[in-house]
């Protein structure tokens, strides 16, 4: 872990001149973690700097990004918060043009934390750190094994717990919509707890997040009841694979399924009647 | 339990209803358990749509568009075919009978092929248990004043 | 130049006392993060913890004190609502006693303000009758 500090202590110097800030991670008080942007104004801050535990810096770009659309910014990124980024840029929410990208590269007790399958960056061009191999994820193996039934008992133990703090949403680095169908009463009905079977709220969120989830487990770590609700949106992400031929964040050239209309070949492997 | 499944149609304008009108207009038989709804194209049933169909008690969801291709909207159903695949390997994960979802194309001289799809339709829902059944759920804290639960007709 | 930082400090709602960033932007609140490690919160907020910029900057709050003159609420100075506050809690003493008189405060105050509120209200005004919006 020190290396990697000192690695990207080093990148980061040597871009602050030429850049109006980096985003990256700045340790606080209590050692508390969260994102900052360094700049060349402030240079004594970099003595601060961290890389873990991660935070969710594409929402950090974009909102400086809103605010100053001609800012020249570098972003510390790992391969999960890279894939956010890029689907970001593809969904027009930010603009990538002067918009450095220094990927960090995870280590192996990161991505066995996260159950990640690629912990690796592969878009930018200046990077700290060694690639690595990612691992499989055995909770959504497990999930993808069970039967129906065996799928509806574990979901309702799990969403039974929600308390609706939409804090899976609020951190999502994909979640930008100004107007959210979480929060219409048609679809989701306020004042009700415990959470309705099925949970109107975790499918539609699962539905919104089609290719879209770059598997960065935010949502998972801030919910305050522990529910696994990214293991939804991982499964819809094989089958996106499969029928689209899709990965959020892979190809900067590739448009996302849902702008686009059917391409050749696609209708068969939907498995909708011919 | 000998309840009969409750299915709700979700049918398009331009060629789906007017299969359905065809298929009356024929005098032809199918099974009364469809509600029909009118939409002006399937690419505007929402995934959202659909769940709350079965969340208000719906048995079966039936989403019938135009053939690709022939959609009045030109690529509406485009839409349909690639959001309702990934809504029932969805349902599917989440322990919901993926067959509960049924799409398909019917065009407005297809009245025969929308009587047949009814049938079939219901005869595989009847075979499902009631949605209720499996999706019971506890009772609801309550929480808010009693004129609002009139928007939803469910617990 | 540009100024973006993340200011930790514990959410003001219940007493659990969750760890909270406030995200400022060029010296304006533009909302909240919460806390990965923190000992209490874990990274978990409630849906009052991740609103808790909202109240900040509302276009709700008052900016000047307003005193109601012939049914209708009018803007005044902080010297004449202190003085119209003053007579009246002397008025309403003596003609019906101190714990004729009770006190909200709020969650969304600092400690130290709801300090000095109880205080007036025990000591100052004579009353027992304290409350606070989430009833701590």
């Amino acid at each position: 872990m020190d290396k990697r500090i000192n690695e990207l202590g080093k990148t980061i110097e040597k871009i602050l001149p030429e850049v109006d800030g980096v985003i990256g991670l700045k340790s606080g008080p209590s050692g508390i973690v969260a994102p900052h942007l360094f700049a060349k104004e402030r240079p004594e801050e970099l003595a601060f700097l961290a890389v873990w535990p991660k935070e969710p810096v594409p929402d950090t770009l974009k909102i400086i990004l809103r605010a100053h659309p001609d800012a020249k910014l570098a972003i510390v990124c790992r391969g999960c918060e890279e894939r956010g980024i890029v689907e970001m840029f593809k969904h027009a929410q930010l603009k990538l043009d002067n918009v450095m990208l220094i990927g960090l590269q995870c280590e192996q007790s990161e991505a066995e934390f996260c159950r990640c399958a690629k912990p690796y960056t592969v878009h930018a061009k200046l990077t700290v750190g060694q690639p690595i191999q990612g691992v499989a994820d055995p909770l959504t193996n497990k999930i993808a094994a069970m039967n129906l039934e065996e799928r509806r008992e574990f979901w309702k133990q799990e969403f039974e717990h929600c308390i609706k703090c939409y804090g899976c949403r609020n951190i999502c680095p994909q979640c930008f919509c100004n107007v959210c169908a979480l929060e219409d009463e048609k679809w989701v009905q306020t004042g009700r707890l415990p959470m309705p079977n099925p949970s109107m709220y975790h499918l539609i969120r699962a539905m919104h997040m089609t290719a879209k989830c770059v598997a960065c487990r935010e949502c998972e770590e801030t919910c305050p009841a522990g529910i696994p609700m990214a293991v939804q949106f991982r499964l819809i992400a094989r089958d996106v694979k499969e029928m689209f031929n899709y990965e959020t964040g892979a190809v900067m050239d590739q448009k996302p399924p849902q702008l686009l209309v059917l391409e050749e070949g696609e209708y068969q492997r939907t498995g909708l009647p011919h | 339990m000998n309840t009969e499944p409750k299915i709700i149609g979700f049918l398009c304008n331009w060629c789906s209803y007017r299969g359905a009108d065809g298929a009356g207009m024929a005098r032809l038989k199918y099974p009364p358990n469809v509600k029909i709804i009118r939409v002006p194209c399937s690419g505007r049933i929402s995934p959202e749509l659909v769940l709350r169909t079965f969340r208000e008690g719906a048995d079966g969801v039936m989403v019938l568009g135009c053939h690709i291709g022939d959609c009045h909207y030109s690529t509406g159903n485009h839409r349909t075919a690639k959001r309702m695949p990934v809504l029932k390997k969805l349902l599917e994960y989440s322990g919901i009978e993926p067959q509960r979802l049924y799409v398909n194309w019917v065009s407005a001289a297809e009245g025969e092929k929308f009587a047949n799809i009814i049938h079939e339709f219901t005869e595989q829902i009847r075979a499902l248990p009631p949605f209720r059944e499996t999706m019971e759920s506890r009772t609801p804290i309550e929480i808010k004043p009693a004129e609002k639960e009139a928007v939803w007709t469910s617990a | 130049m540009i100024q973006y930082e993340n200011v930790l400090t514990t959410c003001p709602y219940c007493g659990t006392g969750c760890g909270i960033h406030l995200q400022v932007l060029d010296q304006q609140l533009v909302g909240v993060l919460p806390t990965k490690n923190h000992v209490i919160s874990d990274g978990g907020l409630c849906i009052k913890g991740w609103n808790a910029h909202a109240f900040v900057n509302h276009p709700d709050r008052l900016k000047k004190p307003l005193i109601r003159k012939n049914g209708k609420l009018e803007e005044a100075t902080w010297e004449e609502a202190l003085q119209t506050i003053a007579d009246k809690f002397r008025e309403i003493k003596a003609q019906s006693g101190p714990d004729s008189i009770a006190f909200l405060s709020s969650a969304k105050c600092t400690n130290e303000e709801n300090y000095l509120l109880q205080k007036f209200a025990r000591a100052v005004i004579g009353t027992n009758n304290i409350d606070h919006c989430a009833r701590l």
